[in-house]
């Protein structure tokens, strides 16, 4: 790891990475706000659910229904928006870390710097891993927030649950981040491995959601990565951790090992 | 120094470069020589490390360039032919940046660099003329006293008068010992710093020479303009080159040969003289007629 990089890196990217942790922190405190409102309909609202085909609900997180706080966040929010926020973050960073650098030629100069290209690697992975851990960071902490702020006294607040729903999304996306910066590290051109990493990163979100949706084509979520992040799982006690998390480490681990191994070995248009 | 040997790198579509060898002793400065797409910049690629050698190696100072990543960095100024920063940053903020990653840059050689190439930088990056991107760029090489330093078409962008004083810069550090490479499609800008020069034409080196050889196998177009349009009859029949006339003025073509060239025109008025060097291709074309006729 480079200091000196990895401070210029976080300054050139804290204003995008502050963006969007707000963004989700603003989310997550609409949904809390919304709620009381959305719970004295509660039993209006389980009742249409009911009557929603059950894919579609499962495709959505919605089947612990609308009950209690955290399965309403787990469904509302960590279903859908906050993967779909991190999907972007983890798509766009990892591109703008390695792929854009190389692309425009500004990563001759730190390759004309004394030190490794390994190095230089691991410091752009910690970078986005480190505007993983603050929009998640940041998110969880609006959460307390606004249960504080809108619903009640956070000692009522089963806030295990809404650790492990934090949890679960940063091992996921430590995976989809492994993954992105792999085919960013790969890649000369910019705007091409921003596509193959968008293709990837939103075709496995898709497999997923239509898995779930369709019983015929249940067995495409179970090639899905993210179907490791079951958010109405986690608030139900359901998930079996042990292997989600060797799962999703190893995924993340072996994205950014081979990243960093194969931009290390390649010829690189400079 | 600086050894380049039996490089090889073919791309898809058979352009590359193909066994490329010279050697740069230490305290010289050496022109790399070619017209564009000759296979400049993938040499210097290599012999920054950015690219693997299909076949041979590059070493400075006993370091492989690819294989001992960190350690021969430490030895080098480099430029990059293509200008591109990071976004977001000024001439100053990119400046520190590099010296933090490099380490042990003297501030006031920095400083001093910055004053003799007259720029602001205050200004962002994104500002800045391709002439300004080209003086940080110089400022990034040059400022931590490196040994070696490596500049693809470093003048490319720059007004005359910066030439002159980048030009100065070169002479300076040769004169304390630094070794140079430079890359240039120029004949012009390697004559006045190089002591040697390779020549690389579709991937091959075609000629490493003594520059003042070059310099003896360049022609150079003189365009005479007489006072007396009989003098400039005398003046065609006195044996020099001719290569065309026209009223009063007339094109001499002198290779080498500028004593004689001198006096036979000291011998008439003449209102002005102008010049015309020969580009780089066509120095390359008489360097191969001549070594076919010998």
């Amino acid at each position: 790891m480079n200091m000196p990089l990895y401070a210029q890196m976080m300054k050139s990217h804290l204003q995008t990475m502050a963006s969007y942790a707000f963004g989700s922190a603003f989310y997550i405190l609409l949904m809390f706000w919304i709620y009381p409102s959305m719970a004295t309909q509660s039993e209006n609202l389980n009742a249409l659910l009911e009557s929603m085909p059950p894919g579609l609900s499962r495709a959505f997180g919605l089947e612990n229904g609308f009950g209690s706080v955290d399965a309403f966040i787990s469904g509302e929010y960590y279903g859908l928006l906050f993967v779909l926020i991190l999907s972007i973050f983890s798509v766009m960073t990892s591109t703008q870390l390695m792929a854009r650098l190389v692309d425009q030629g500004a990563m001759a100069y730190l390759l004309s710097a004394p030190t490794t290209r390994v190095k230089v690697a691991l410091t752009q992975a910690i970078v986005l891993l480190t505007g993983l851990l603050i929009i998640t960071a940041v998110t969880t902490l609006a959460g307390y927030g606004g249960y504080a702020w809108f619903i009640g006294d956070l000692n009522d607040f089963n806030s295990s649950n809404f650790l492990l729903l934090n949890v679960g999304a940063l091992l996921l996306f430590f995976a989809v981040c492994g993954i992105s910066f792999f085919i960013s590290a790969v890649s000369n051109d910019e705007k091409r491995a921003l596509g193959i990493s968008g293709i990837v990163v939103f075709g496995l979100f898709s497999l997923n959601l239509v898995g779930k949706i369709s019983e015929k084509l249940s067995w495409m979520q179970h090639i899905s990565l993210f179907s490791l992040f079951n958010p109405a799982g986690i608030v139900k006690g359901t998930v079996n951790w042990g292997p989600t998390c060797g799962i999703l480490l190893g995924a993340g681990l072996a994205g950014f090992a081979a990243g960093m191994m194969l931009f290390k070995k390649r010829s690189l248009l400079l | 120094m600086l050894t380049v040997s039996h490089v090889t790198k073919v791309f898809p579509g058979g352009k590359g470069i193909y066994d490329v060898s010279f050697t740069v002793e230490q305290g010289e400065v050496f022109g790399f020589l070619g017209p564009n797409g000759a296979g400049k910049s993938t040499t210097i690629r290599h012999i920054m490390g950015f690219m693997k050698p299909e076949k041979g190696f590059v070493q400075i100072k006993g370091y492989d360039t690819w294989k001992d990543q960190g350690r021969f960095q430490k030895l080098i100024g480099y430029l990059p032919g293509e200008i591109a920063f990071m976004e977001g940053m000024t001439g100053k903020s990119f400046l520190d940046f590099m010296a933090t990653l490099r380490g042990g840059v003297n501030e006031q050689r920095r400083a001093e660099l910055v004053e003799r190439l007259q720029f602001d930088d205050r200004t962002p990056i994104r500002k800045m003329s391709k002439g300004m991107k080209q003086k940080v760029g110089i400022v990034a090489a040059l400022m931590h006293e490196p040994e070696v330093v490596i500049l693809d078409e470093p003048t490319s962008g720059l007004d005359p008068l910066m030439q002159k004083v980048f030009i100065e810069l070169v002479l300076e550090e040769k004169a304390k010992g630094t070794t140079f490479l430079m890359s240039s499609h120029s004949f012009p800008e390697i004559e006045r710093t190089c002591d040697r020069a390779a020549i690389i034409k579709d991937g091959k080196i075609i000629a490493v020479k003594n520059i003042h050889e070059l310099q003896a196998v360049q022609r150079k177009l003189f365009e005479v303009t007489f006072e007396h349009e009989a003098d400039r009859d005398a003046f065609l029949a006195s044996g020099l080159k001719i290569d065309s006339y026209k009223d009063k003025q007339v094109r001499v073509a002198v290779q080498g040969d500028y004593n004689r060239f001198a006096q036979e025109t000291a011998k008439y008025r003449i209102r002005s003289i102008d010049v015309f060097s020969q580009n780089l291709e066509d120095i390359f074309m008489d360097y191969y007629d001549r070594g076919g006729r010998e």
